[in-house]
């Protein structure tokens, strides 16, 4: 094997570091923009067609680049934000512009799922629309929104794998340099090997924690 | 008391104006259970949400207490909403919080504090008689149940009006029954105005002082629940009426008595109130020397009175069953011809 276990942790740590970061961002975008969404709907609590059409457009204009092109066009405003366009902070970034609106659609999708029912309910006990959503929306899709962010946190690792072409480390990036570009088939089974694991790990927390908060 | 003064609702779906409601004039009495029925998209849900203004008219006014709640602001309309209780066909529970927290859940958004709460919760649930299930959660309860703590929730902010949107129509019959009672029992007790739409007579005949019938967003008949079960004027309520009171000849029936030379008439003999309790067949009977024969009946109970419904085949010469005819009607009772044959 070409590289040492130190490498190895090392990337591991980089990738957790970097899908950690990136969630905590995109999962505040995502959250407001997907909130958004939804109760900018029509028929829903803040009916705004303006705003929605506008926030729909720029999450699918988001959503349709490529990670990877994301990650190169949008290297002007990394070198904004982090003052530099490579390693593992400027990686962040493209992952924030790319997992923010992923994350808005997944907790739109959740929180569509709750019963207009319980939305009447809510109205007609004079619930404000803040209570509404914090009270009442909230709540109801937590289970959901756990198993959404779940998901998001997958996709995150996956992207960040190709965080290695800008230089940001992590496993993903050991794999082709080292497993793909330089033969070394030991390597690429190892990290495949941990991410398989980090994901699987990952996914049972997830479920779990759904399972916990579907009743409080 | 709510009133309705010429309240539309237009929706637009595509290039389609669909009218909802079509000018609807109404007054509920303070204290009053009043029904609406109607088949489903007659409208009866538009005019219920209007009240709490879940659904806004399109033009109208509705007024609660002599106060025209679409011109309120978003706040005060929040406000009025807490005077009015409201329980659902689907019971719109939270299903990740338990049954406390669920009745809990208008006294909190309130900021109630948490003592209070607690004591207020304790007694709604002992007045739906469901103390014992309040660290339950809504999926491990039955749907009477379920309308049970709907009804708790919605009493929690002491309404003065309760709306129900077809409170028991994904109920069985049995729970039906035990959720109207629960219902009269608020009436009473509270003294709370409930406003209830369905599609089931049967409901209407049970508990309501009142009754409005809805078709194509109108109001075609109205009055109080005697009135309109003893004589509905249109097919519609007719239809209505006879889905719970069976007051037509079957066809065999019909069939065998519809022969001239039987030398009879059939005539239709409502008794309200006082007279069924006078055995007015035999006195008749005896009186003028006829013989009459009971082909059908029934009697129920209509709002705490017995209502009977006879149909009646009277045999002897056409001058005495005139007669008696008279004198049947004298007594405050309702006589129709069905058939007649005899003159």
């Amino acid at each position: 094997m070409l590289v040492d276990n130190e490498q190895i942790l090392e990337a591991l740590w980089e990738t957790i570091y970097m899908t950690g970061v990136a969630f905590l961002f995109s999962v505040i975008i995502g959250f407001i923009l997907g909130l958004l969404l939804v109760v900018t709907r029509k028929g829903h609590l803040l009916e705004n067609e303006p705003v929605s059409k506008v926030l729909n457009a720029i999450i699918n204009i988001f959503r349709s680049v490529p990670f990877i092109i994301l990650m190169v066009a949008i290297i002007p405003l990394t070198r904004i934000i982090v003052g530099t366009s490579i390693g593992t902070a400027a990686a962040i970034v493209p992952l924030v512009f790319y997992a923010g609106p992923y994350i808005a659609r997944l907790i739109e999708n959740s929180l569509l799922e709750v019963d207009k029912g319980v939305i009447e309910a809510a109205q007609a006990m004079g619930a404000s629309p803040f209570q509404i959503v914090f009270r009442f929306l909230i709540p109801e899709a937590l289970s959901s929104l756990v198993l959404a962010l779940t998901i998001a946190i997958v996709g995150l690792i996956g992207a960040s794998a190709m965080a290695g072409a800008i230089g940001g480390g992590g496993l993903g990036d050991l794999a082709i340099t080292y497993g793909y570009q330089r033969f070394d088939t030991l390597v690429m089974v190892v990290t495949v090997a941990i991410l398989v694991v980090l994901v699987q790990g990952v996914q049972s927390g997830g479920n779990l924690l759904s399972r916990r908060v579907r009743r409080r | 008391m709510i009133q309705f003064e010429g309240v539309t609702k237009t929706y637009q779906s595509g290039k389609q104006e669909i009218h909802a409601l079509n000018g609807i004039d109404l007054t509920v009495e303070t204290g009053e259970i009043f029904g609406v029925i109607g088949f489903s998209g007659a409208g009866k849900s538009s005019l219920i949400r209007t009240v709490n203004l879940l659904e806004r008219p399109s033009s109208g006014h509705v007024r609660i207490d002599g106060k025209d709640i679409s011109t309120l602001s978003a706040k005060e309309i929040r406000k009025t909403r807490k005077d009015i209780g409201m329980i659902f066909q689907h019971f719109n529970l939270l299903n990740s919080k338990t049954v406390f927290h669920n009745v809990a859940m208008p006294l909190i958004l309130a900021n109630t504090p948490k003592n209070k709460i607690k004591e207020q919760v304790k007694e709604l649930l002992d007045f739906v008689g469901l103390s014992d299930q309040a660290t339950k959660y809504p999926d491990q309860l039955s749907g009477g149940q379920k309308q049970r703590i709907g009804i708790a929730r919605a009493l929690a902010t002491n309404p003065s009006v309760l709306l129900c949107d077809e409170a028991t129509s994904a109920l069985d019959p049995q729970t039906t029954q035990a959720i109207l009672e629960l219902l009269r029992r608020i009436n009473r007790e509270y003294n709370i105005t409930i406003l209830l739409i369905t599609h089931e007579m049967g409901v209407i005949r049970e508990i309501c002082d009142k009754v409005a019938v809805l078709e194509a967003g109108k109001v075609i008949e109205q009055g109080t629940v005697f009135e309109v079960f003893t004589n509905p004027q249109q097919p519609t309520t007719q239809r209505f009426v006879r889905s719970v009171m069976n007051d037509e000849l079957p066809e065999s029936l019909l069939k065998q008595i519809q022969n001239p030379s039987r030398k009879n008439s059939i005539y239709r003999i409502q008794f309200t109130g006082t007279s069924v309790g006078q055995p007015l067949m035999s006195r008749i009977s005896r009186k003028y020397q006829l013989d009459l024969n009971v082909l059908f009946g029934n009697i129920t109970e209509l709002q705490g009175a017995p209502y009977g419904n006879l149909i009646v085949e009277f045999t002897g010469p056409a001058e005495e069953i005139k007669k008696a005819l008279a004198d049947i009607r004298e007594g405050n009772v309702h006589v129709e011809e069905v058939l007649n044959y005899a003159s």
